[in-house]
């Protein structure tokens, strides 16, 4: 695997995409090369610290963000604003640079021949755009994305949201079980908050069926050094603190320890 | 670049050697315990520090601490890892030989026991092993044989584990102080006396965060370690008093993010110093110090030792 690069790149474009969301994109084709579907990088807004007395209230670690889309090199940042590392990543404009550390991460194990199922929720959409583009036309995929409101509601097979704004009302896992019936689906990739995956996970265990998540971490190095962003992953009996830069994000579902989590 | 400026460079690098007790350092800029490893060197050329000190070792493998382990926070980071390692066994079998493959600089095995005869196996062990130029000896640790208070904490049992540890080895051993305690030059006194070649200051100091909406700790643990730029102005007291009281060199830390925060420790009584968490917020903040430290030196005719601990108050 490529070990992950710093690298500095000019923001070429900035999307918006609703009230909470937006899009950086750069251009780097060897970059581009290298990514594969599920992988990160730790991005930064570039700032100039010196003499800066305002800089301590400054976040300054980098943010762990999913390659939402790389088009021969063309990469997107699908952004959600959540904190002050994203809120400052939001203020950026076309032209501005950014700092990244990357490809990161494992990435999601492609395949063909399936009948796959993505769910996401949220800020968990962007890993799966990525990802669909390299499994359509191999594969059936069918694509269920859900939200607390019609903000984080992005194109999909079958749209959730909790308010009921757009799409069916409810959780993205309220209909699941029926839709792997229909559908028999076999594959199952999943990124979104906590309780969905957990639950997603509940009954792509009941079905027994093979699903890899990708997990979100509180990270510092992003590169595996400092083992601030592990989760357990093993079995049940015996498990280890993994990190989700390194070994992770994408873990196959069934080994994450969520009882303990 | 031109000729004369290569030059100055060559000059520089003369101008940046330093040595702790034993080892000679081509540049005084080590990196502090597991902040550091192999991968960041995927970013710079390795030969902006003079030593490289691995992620602390225990005896047996250690699973570390539930997360969250990590939180941003005012000016700095908090942070709960629980000294997750592989072991020493481990360690001696597959870290050590891709460290002694990958480096060129001095190698400073981190290590920590959880108690003085666990310490000294654990030193016997590595003095087996070639490829060590030194130790960074953590007493962050809770003693067993002491009711798990921190080894750290106090000076009769600091003296008394580095004294047992200094027959052991002729290379590097450099005692790590934590900043959490009542008098730090007290420590510092009874690692000098105990055979110590050199100090290590500061370890974290405790810290924690809460989310106010909630209640709930943002670290699963509670209290953590606080690092980076906030504990600055307390690692660069600290070094100050410390350097005052002990003639052993020491490696400053706590808080440096660049290479006038790296300057004003050398000024304080520091030979060498390490980053930390600068890492995390500037991946190239190694080689920046170097070059700006270099600068500094041969821009103000200076060496090293001409500042060290040369603060002035009027």
């Amino acid at each position: 695997m490529t070990k992950p690069q710093y690298r500095q790149r000019a923001i070429v474009q900035r999307e918006e995409l609703s009230e909470d969301y937006f899009i950086l994109w750069i251009w780097d084709e060897d970059m581009g090369a290298l990514c594969k579907p599920g992988q990160f990088y730790e991005i930064r807004a570039l700032a100039v610290f010196e003499d800066a007395p305002t800089s301590v209230s400054i976040p300054r670690l980098f943010k762990p963000i999913s390659i939402y889309d790389n088009q021969g090199g063309r990469i997107g940042f699908m952004i959600k604003r959540v904190g002050l590392g994203t809120n400052a990543l939001s203020k950026l404009k076309a032209g501005d640079t950014l700092e990244l550390i990357g490809p990161a991460g494992n990435g999601f194990p492609l395949a063909e021949d399936r009948k796959i199922l993505l769910i996401s929720g949220g800020a968990g959409y962007p890993p799966l755009w990525y990802l669909q583009k390299k499994l359509i036309g191999q594969n059936k995929v069918y694509w269920i994305h859900g939200g607390a409101t019609g903000s984080d509601i992005f194109p999909c097979d079958e749209m959730w949201t909790e308010d009921g704004s757009i799409g069916r009302k409810g959780r993205a896992c309220d209909d699941l079980e029926n839709t792997i019936k229909e559908r028999e689906i076999d594959l199952i990739y999943s990124c979104g908050p906590f309780g969905m995956l957990k639950e997603a996970t509940r009954i792509s265990e009941m079905y027994d069926i093979e699903h890899y998540s990708s997990l979100e971490a509180y990270m510092a190095c992003g590169i595996g050094v400092c083992h601030g962003c592990t989760v357990p992953i093993g079995t049940k009996e015996d498990w280890d603190y993994l990190r989700v830069c390194k070994e992770g994000p994408v873990f196959s579902a069934k080994e994450i320890r969520w009882e303990i989590m | 670049m031109g000729n004369n400026v290569m030059k100055q460079r060559q000059d520089a690098g003369e101008q940046l050697k330093t040595s702790l007790g034993v080892l000679k350092m081509k540049t005084p800029i080590s990196v502090s315990s597991g902040t550091f490893d192999l991968e960041t060197l995927e970013f710079y050329d390795q030969n902006c520090l003079g030593a490289f000190v691995c992620k602390t070792i225990t005896r047996e493998p250690k699973k570390g601490n539930p997360p969250p382990r990590l939180y941003e926070t005012e000016a700095g980071l908090i942070n709960s890892i629980g000294l997750q390692n592989p072991g020493l066994d481990m360690f001696i079998k597959e870290n050590l030989p891709r460290y002694r493959e990958e480096l060129s600089v001095p190698l400073i095995v981190s290590f920590s026991g959880s108690s003085t005869d666990e310490f000294c196996e654990m030193l016997e062990m590595l003095e087996a092993q070639e490829g060590i130029d030194g130790y960074e000896i953590n007493i962050s640790c809770p003693n067993v044989e002491n009711e798990g208070i921190a080894f750290g904490t106090q000076a009769d049992v600091v003296h008394n584990l580095v004294s047992r540890l200094k027959p052991l080895t002729k290379r590097e051993l450099c005692i790590k102080l934590s900043p959490n305690v009542t008098d730090i030059t007290e420590i510092a006194k009874a690692a000098e006396a105990g055979g110590a070649t050199s100090l290590a200051l500061i370890n974290s100091l405790y810290g924690m965060a809460v989310d106010h909406q909630t209640g709930m700790s943002r670290i699963k643990m509670g209290v953590g370690g606080y690092t980076g730029m906030g504990i600055k102005p307390v690692a660069l007291a600290l070094t100050y008093k410390t350097a005052q009281v002990v003639d052993i060199p020491i490696v400053a830390m706590g808080g440096i993010y660049d290479w006038k925060d790296a300057l004003e420790f050398i000024w304080a009584g520091a030979s060498a110093i390490a980053l930390g968490t600068a890492h995390f917020v500037n991946p190239l903040a190694a080689p920046e110090v170097m070059m700006g430290l270099g600068d500094y030196l041969l821009n103000n005719n200076k060496s090293m030792n001409d500042i060290k601990g040369a603060c002035r108050f009027s």
